[in-house]
């Protein structure tokens, strides 16, 4: 590999490694006020593409039930993945009412909070397909208007090209960690959501409403593999209804290396990640997550709270 | 009318009573004590009053209001702010973080300005360590954060459990003292206290809780020279 290759490596990792970031700081936040990993926020990964896609071409679907659905509006590109963000944060709200609140109500095993998410993950990605069916779903070229498709580099001979969603995905990346950032660090209601992630029973004794808090951590998650989901889909195409599931386990990948519960460690890990995966050299691009996930064992191997934890797992 | 009325409060951990059917009130101005032996119930009635624990049977009055089965925040907003036992700082958050948040439930910032430097006057080693995190302080000085941050709130009943557990002497006593100015400044209190004899001299009135019952209750000075709970408490 020369040094323009690896540069053009570099540029892809980043990339892509910036949305697995935000996708892994969903996992992180939930753990870091429950303890567990929510398994439904793959299925909102999947949610968030399908809801960006219809509000940006304007139809639902080209298969499933909803084929040639018209929705009487077109919204540009960034509102689209907006409120496609928005109303995948609302159904994580959704996955908090219906597969982790009732449980904590009856004071059941967390365990079990992770077997309900799994089962409305698993439900909300059927009913996608019913609704949409399982076709290959690609984002029109122009849905970002009229732009130059890509950008290139000479170096002598050789080129580097970076096409323009790459640039803006990793541009949405950074302003929404630099938000979530800014949220966490320094707001009251961040601090208030540090104090619940810490110890829940003494932020109730300062007046905090716990249970709000984890309304608004469910719907940040969701905003965020929403998001990350839509900005997969603008780059790659949606694979179907089920390739949230892939992106998942990539995503507990990430928050395993990153160390559990770890804000800076969700983001570390899913630079890491998307770096391994764009070495990985495309003759053997079908082995990208084995690769990425030899790698997540090779971290475990050496640091086995992760690159960021500590040994008594951090929170938020 | 008290400011705080239990009334035939009973508490159950799992199976277990832990308070039975207890009668207690606090009346605006007092330092009330709670004393007992480990296990009597004494973190469990406060951990109700705050409503960390479910109330089996009775009423908790706060001001006339029945919170017998308000939210733990909505106790907090009524003016019911609690020290908990062990302290419990936030400990991955700075000493000023916590202070703040202990005045979450308020937002009046130009008072809660002046009441964070008010605690920095009464407590001047927060002031020293406020940007350090709470972990990090000893626990004399969690002690002290624990209490100030409840005062945060600007509560009119001011719960402290155990504030001298696992403190040195002299802290202990700087501790009480500063008990003392705040209910002569007008905040209302219910200690509950291992180190009973001087929970009672600082305290007017005691209340003993016997395996989850009140055996004795009276002025403190009457308390403290009665044969029955010197020999059972005061190891007198």
């Amino acid at each position: 590999m020369d040094a323009v290759q690896f540069l053009q490596n570099l540029l892809n990792g980043i990339s892509i490694g910036s949305v697995y970031a935000i996708f892994a700081l969903g996992y992180t936040l939930v753990f870091s006020i429950l303890g567990i990993i929510n398994f439904a926020h793959g299925a909102v990964f999947t949610l968030g593409a399908y809801l960006t896609y219809s509000l940006a071409v304007g139809q639902f679907g080209i298969g499933g039930i909803l084929a040639d659905l018209q929705i009487p509006f077109q919204l540009s590109f960034p509102l689209s993945l907006l409120i496609g963000a928005i109303l995948s944060g609302v159904a994580g709200v959704v996955v908090e009412r219906c597969a982790f609140r009732p449980l904590r109500f009856r004071g059941a095993d967390p365990l079990l909070a992770l077997v309900s998410s799994l089962g409305v993950a698993l439900v909300t990605v059927n009913v996608i397909q019913y609704l949409v069916g399982s076709e290959i779903y690609s984002f029109p070229s122009d849905v970002y208007g009229d732009i130059r498709p890509a950008f290139v580099l000479h170096f002598g001979e050789k080129l580097v090209v970076i096409r323009t969603v790459q640039i803006i995905i990793f541009a949405v990346s950074i302003v929404v960690l630099a938000l979530l950032g800014y949220l966490i660090s320094w707001t009251r209601i961040g601090k208030a959501l540090r104090a619940v992630a810490e110890n829940a029973s003494t932020a109730s004794l300062l007046g905090i409403n716990v249970d709000r808090f984890i309304l608004y951590t469910f719907f940040l998650s969701g905003f965020l593999g929403g998001m990350a989901g839509s900005l997969v889909g603008t780059s790659f195409g949606i694979a179907g209804p089920y390739f949230g599931v892939a992106y998942g386990l990539k995503g507990l990948a990430v928050i395993v290396m990153g160390g559990l519960g770890s804000i800076p460690g969700a983001v570390l890990g899913g630079m890491v990640i998307g770096l391994a995966e764009a070495f990985v050299p495309a003759d053997y691009s079908a082995y990208k997550e084995a690769v990425a996930f030899a790698f997540l064992f090779v971290v475990l191997l050496v640091r086995p709270q992760g690159l960021l934890g500590r040994s008594q797992i951090q929170k938020v | 009318m008290a400011l705080l009325e239990l009334e035939n409060l009973s508490v159950s951990y799992g199976a277990i009573q832990a308070v039975r059917s207890i009668n207690l009130e606090v009346e605006t101005g007092e330092i009330v004590t709670l004393i007992g032996a480990n296990g009597a119930g004494k973190s469990t009635t406060l951990r109700a009053i705050s409503r960390l624990l479910k109330v089996r049977e009775g009423r908790i009055r706060f001001d006339g209001r029945d919170i017998t089965t308000s939210s733990p925040d909505a106790v907090v907003r009524s003016g019911i702010a609690q020290s908990p036992e062990g302290r419990q700082v936030l400990a991955l958050q700075t000493v000023q973080d916590n202070l703040e948040l202990g005045a979450y439930v308020r937002h009046d910032r130009a008072a809660i300005r002046e009441d964070l430097a008010r605690m920095y006057t009464l407590f001047p080693r927060l002031e020293e360590r406020k940007h350090q995190s709470a972990g990090t302080l000893s626990g004399g000085e969690q002690q002290m954060l624990a209490i100030a941050r409840a005062l945060m709130s600007r509560p009119r009943l001011l719960l402290l459990d155990e504030p001298s557990l696992g403190l040195a002497p002299l802290i202990v006593l700087e501790i009480f003292s500063i008990i003392r100015n705040l209910n002569a400044e007008g905040t209302t209190i219910l200690l509950v206290e291992q180190n009973a004899k001087l929970a009672m001299q600082h305290s007017h009135r005691t209340y003993v809780l016997e395996a989850g019952q009140i055996t004795f209750s009276g002025p403190s000075q009457e308390l403290l020279s009665d044969e029955r709970v010197l020999h059972a408490y005061l190891g007198g």
